[in-house]
């Protein structure tokens, strides 16, 4: 028999063990490993998603009739606005087609906009992330954009059959090159903390000195375009507080995201297409 | 032993799913619920080393798998946990559903602390980051411990239906 001070040992020493065994294993395997434990979960979860989603359908159907009348009705409205709008996009990508064209410009690469349901919100003081109903069956790639009626909702980080996995823009790990509405001055934007009870907020770096907002008079904060993954102009926020940073020569201050960015049900992936390579 | 780590890696797995959607729900309050403590206590207070041990770090990799972290994170956070447990283990009535309770609320204490450390960044608004895991922390514990009774009777059930009962183990440390 072992004697005392050994067996209590024991587990702290298996530890040890496992963990130096575990730094030896190679990378591969670990991915594989990982990539088998997400595909065993993910089949529930998304089978969740669709229970959810028919409790939603029945959820509907005791709706009477005088409602869907009246959602019909707003709905045919805003098919009308949407057509305007189209009418006016075609306008404006012809003039720069045109445009390009003249200052033999080379085209920006386009996007294919893929729709997804949420699988599963997961919200922590750790990381925020939104699991999604489309993968690699989808042709959906890493680093993808991914956007809703409200703008940015952050990039896709794992891609996975047949879900993928997207860190929103309120996770402290993600940067994005910003803009103010209207000005073309890069700035920087990080994800910072998620307060209970409220909307998720950013924080942002390098804001020119003349710009300047209140909580009273807040400023939109879209997607710069630089870099190349985030198309421009695309609402990442408001800017409700700037300050003079330490160094003098910028500021720095919060950026409020969206409330409904914790309530998605539904996004939109932005997968690039191709490079058009052939010559203009 | 292979059977009995099937059997707890299938419960974990249950768990992690309804945490999942009890996540989901509570993400439009910006709330999370980690009960950790959950998967740990059960295998180290009533099983063997080796199954307990195997279990567990099955349960950690499990989570790894679908949070960002490096792979491997939880699975070592609840070994360690699993081995302090399993060391104390004999001075406390474990067979007693309280005590696990306990030990659950305790162990997920620990570990929340420590994926905390390890994830929240000390030079982005800490003191916000802090505040808000605290929250999560204090929401955690409260569903840990409405939970802890549920799922310990869930394991041990499990366990029976399967031709793996406890009784034989529950006083033998290794």
């Amino acid at each position: 028999m072992l004697p005392q001070r050994f067996d209590q040992a024991k587990p702290f020493a298996t530890l040890g063990i496992v963990l130096l065994a575990w730094l030896l294993i190679p990378t591969a395997v670990k991915r594989f490993a990982r990539a088998g434990f997400f595909e065993l979960q993910a089949p529930m979860e998304t089978a969740a998603s669709y229970v959810r989603d028919i409790q939603g359908y029945w959820a509907l159907k005791t709706r009477t009739k005088d409602e869907l009348i009246e959602a019909g009705r707003d709905l045919v409205r805003l098919n009308a606005a949407y057509e305007s709008r189209l009418q006016q996009d075609a306008s404006v990508r012809t003039e720069l087609e045109r445009l390009e064209r003249i200052l033999r410009l080379p085209t920006p690469a386009g996007f294919r906009a893929e729709p997804a349901r949420v699988v599963r919100r997961d919200f922590s003081s750790w990381w925020q992330q939104l699991v999604i109903r489309k993968g690699r069956n989808y042709g959906i790639t890493v680093g993808s954009p991914v956007i809703y009626a409200g703008g940015v909702v952050g990039r896709v980080t794992e891609v996975h059959a047949y879900t993928s996995v997207v860190e929103l823009i309120g996770s402290p790990g993600v940067r994005i090159a910003a803009t103010t509405e209207g000005d073309t001055r890069p700035i920087s934007y990080q994800g910072a903390v998620n307060p209970t009870y409220g909307p998720a907020f950013g924080t942002v770096e390098y804001v020119p000195l003349d710009v300047f907002v209140t909580a009273t008079n807040p400023q939109r904060l879209v997607t710069s375009g630089l870099g190349g993954v985030f198309p421009p102009n695309l609402t990442i926020g408001y800017m409700t507080r700037v300050e003079p940073s330490s160094d003098g020569l910028f500021k720095s201050g919060e950026v409020r995201l969206d409330a409904a960015l914790s309530s998605l049900n539904e996004v939109t992936v932005l997968v690039p297409e191709a490079k058009d390579t052939g010559a203009r | 032993m292979k059977n009995r780590v099937l059997i707890l890696t299938a419960a974990s797995l249950l768990l992690a799913l309804l945490l999942g959607q009890l996540n989901h729900y509570l993400a439009a309050w910006q709330i999370h619920v980690w009960c950790g403590g959950l998967f740990v206590t059960f295998a180290a207070l009533r099983l063997s080393y080796g199954t307990g041990a195997a279990a567990v770090f099955a349960a950690g990799l499990l989570l790894d798998a679908g949070d960002p972290v490096t792979f491997g994170t939880q699975g070592f956070i609840f070994l360690a946990a699993h081995a302090v447990i399993f060391n104390i283990r004999a001075r406390a009535p474990r067979d007693e559903t309280v005590v696990g309770v306990v030990i659950a609320l305790l162990a997920n204490l620990g570990m929340f602390l420590a994926l905390s450390f390890l994830r929240i960044d000390p030079v982005v608004e800490p003191a916000r980051s802090w505040m808000r895991a605290f929250a999560d922390l204090l929401v955690s514990q409260i569903a840990l411990a409405l939970i802890a009774p549920w799922f310990f009777s869930v394991q041990t059930r499990l366990l029976e239906l399967t031709g793996n009962p406890l009784r034989d183990l529950s006083r033998r440390a290794y």
